[in-house]
């Protein structure tokens, strides 16, 4: 029984012999793109050029009903941006309270942006129930940006500021 | 009436309690551990304050926190949920001393009930029938000697400072008395804190019964009929019912009038729960709890009264607006507590809910915080959600329970729903024949066995 040359030819990777036969380019070529997980080959030779493109299958997961009512997240704490800056310069609140810039209302701030701190230095305080806690800063660097406002209420675990 | 409530609590309670402010009108704030951030009920509340990390201690029971947070959104009023503060009466004062409002009854009669040996001698004085058992507590092992042989073995020794079906072991002669006592009172030390214990009849297979009240604090108190939760394992009440198969009109009115009649002398504010144990047609009181309970959805729907709105409006100050004659019980209702554990071995399994379908239909409620994609976190309790079953009848009922239960489809973690399509086949529990000893029984002689 001969092989037909469909069959030799995809026997073998089809870079390892010169291919002359259109069919069995494509199909190798699509082997070749399975085989590796490829999305697409080209491949050209003189004036012939060949692209394999394959449709990858996304797994699609049907998202379940969810019986509630709309979950919208809703976190309308008094706040601008509580962003999750979450670089490691990122200094967060340790419980809840409110934030003050400040040690007094008519004193200047802690610190600002640009300042630079030591660490250790006080940078902020948070206060509740009338009992003040110093925010000390963990590192030496700039205040690189303040993200809560002089008298905001914050979370445990909010944002305060970021030394670089 | 308040204007803001803060939830000082997580899971299905914290959602159950977010549901009866937002009906009432009543803006919410939900308070939460960096591990709940996801919650249904901090997604759904009006503004949110995390709290602390997971650890219960530094969040859920983290009172100066939570105070915090209560100054910080202007709440007005605390709601306690069940377990973390509810029962924790130094909560309640420090709330006070605030000018913040507590959803439960004072601090005084959380006190008092949470002393189980207080509770008991408050009982006697209001006329509720008690277990025989000691005056006090049991200071000397010749006077527990010397009580128990007045009162009969077995008997059982209880941590005064525990509840919740912890902190109790049994002596079944005056042998295993002396070491009952040393055991009792050293886990209560390490649990309680307190080693204070004293003595009760163990009651040889007692049906658990127990009465839902409301109070207004002004005087008046209705009773909402009774809920049996004697299918337990390891004291944690596993499913509930009302009526109770074991009890008729008759006795249900005269213990519900003894309870309400015991909270109008007491002045009791809020809603409250009397446990009794129940043999030979005798109710014996074993403890008070002041607070919302796990179960209250099977009186909810057997009353048709929302408790939890009830608690809030009571706090506000309004009168109870519900008189004994507006209480009728309507058919039958059937509560399964599903948690996220092995349906036999009941090994924790906390992780992401992968599918979450719950089952509908007339007289099918599921209260339950969980949704497709939520992972429930390993450092709380593993109640995934109840589902409540409400029919003209028990066997409607029952029926109805089985079809729910077949519909309900939760992967991605083990259920103990498995445990539950097994239990609503059994032929006890469908003529209504158990008591509190029943399902230990019953998974100890292999019938989980099935299951997996």
């Amino acid at each position: 029984m001969t092989k037909s040359p469909l069959k030799s030819s995809l026997a073998k990777p089809v870079l390892d012999k010169p291919v002359l036969d259109k069919t069995g380019l494509v199909e190798s070529l699509a082997d070749i793109a399975k085989r590796l997980d490829l999305s697409e080959i080209e491949y050209q030779t003189g004036d012939l050029k060949i692209r394999v493109a394959r449709q990858m299958s996304t797994s699609y997961v049907p998202a379940p009903v969810v019986t509630h009512a709309a979950v919208e997240p809703v976190k309308a704490a008094p706040a601008p941006d509580t962003v999750k800056a979450e670089s490691a310069g990122t200094v967060k609140s340790p419980m809840v309270g409110t934030a003050y810039l400040r040690p007094a209302p008519e004193s200047p701030a802690f610190v600002e942006v640009g300042s630079t701190v030591k660490a250790g230095e006080k940078i902020l305080l948070v206060e509740a129930m009338k009992t003040f806690n110093e925010i000390i800063a963990p590192r030496s660097g700039t205040v690189t940006s303040i993200l809560v406002q002089d008298g905001q209420p914050v979370e445990y675990g909010q944002a305060l500021l970021v030394i670089e | 009436m308040f204007d803001k409530i803060l939830i000082a609590n997580r899971g299905e309670i914290a959602l159950r309690i977010l549901r009866a402010a937002k009906e009432l009108g009543i803006a919410t704030v939900a308070v939460h551990s960096t591990a709940d951030a996801d919650a249904m009920h901090v997604k759904l509340a009006d503004e949110s304050v995390c709290l602390g990390p997971p650890a219960a201690r530094d969040s859920y029971l983290n009172i100066p926190a939570i105070l915090a947070a209560c100054e910080i959104t202007g709440a007005e009023a605390v709601h306690p949920g069940y377990g973390f503060l509810s029962e924790n009466a130094r909560f309640a004062e420090i709330l006070g001393d605030h000018g913040i409002g507590f959803i439960g009854p004072s601090a005084e009669h959380i006190r008092i009930m949470g002393d189980k040996i207080e509770a008991k001698k408050t009982a006697l004085r209001l006329g509720i029938p008690c277990v025989p058992g000691s005056e006090g507590a049991i200071t000397e092992d010749a006077e527990g000697l010397r009580v128990a042989k007045e009162i009969g073995y077995p008997v059982l020794v209880k941590a005064a400072a525990g509840g919740g079906g912890r902190g109790m072991k049994v002596a079944l002669t005056a042998e295993d008395l002396p070491n009952a006592l040393a055991a009792a009172r050293s886990e209560a030390k390490a649990a309680f804190g307190d080693d204070s214990v004293y003595l009760e009849k163990y009651l040889q297979k007692p049906r658990h019964i127990e009465i839902q009240i409301l109070g207004d604090g002004q005087g008046r108190a209705v009773h909402l009929g009774e809920r049996d939760c004697s299918l337990q394992r390891r004291h944690q009440k596993v499913w509930e019912e009302s009526p109770s198969p074991a009890l008729n009109e008759s006795d249900r009115a005269r213990i519900g009038e003894i309870c309400a009649a015991a909270m109008r002398e007491l002045n009791y504010s809020g809603a409250g729960t009397i446990e009794f144990l129940y043999e030979n047609g005798a109710f014996y009181f074993i403890e008070m709890n002041t607070r919302i309970q796990v179960e209250h959805p099977v009186t909810e729907m057997i009353t048709g009264f929302d408790l939890v709105n009830e608690q809030i409006k009571i706090a506000g100050g309004s009168p109870l607006s519900i008189k004994q004659e507006d209480i009728v019980f309507r058919g039958h209702a059937i509560e399964c507590r599903i948690n996220a554990e092995h349906p036999t071995t009941f090994r924790p399994s906390p992780g992401k809910i992968t599918y979450y379908h719950p089952p509908g239909g007339l007289g099918v409620r599921v209260d339950s915080a969980v949704y497709a994609g939520y992972t429930i976190p390993p450092y709380y309790d593993s109640l995934v959600g109840k589902l409540i079953v409400h029919g003209r009848t028990r066997t409607e009922t029952l029926m109805r329970l089985r079809r729910a239960l077949d519909e309900f489809i939760i992967d991605g973690i083990e259920t103990t729903l498995p445990l539950y399509r097994t239990l609503v086949r059994n032929t006890d529990i469908q003529n209504g024949d158990y008591d509190i000893h029943w399902l230990e029984k019953f998974l100890e002689a292999g019938g989980g066995d099935h299951i997996k």
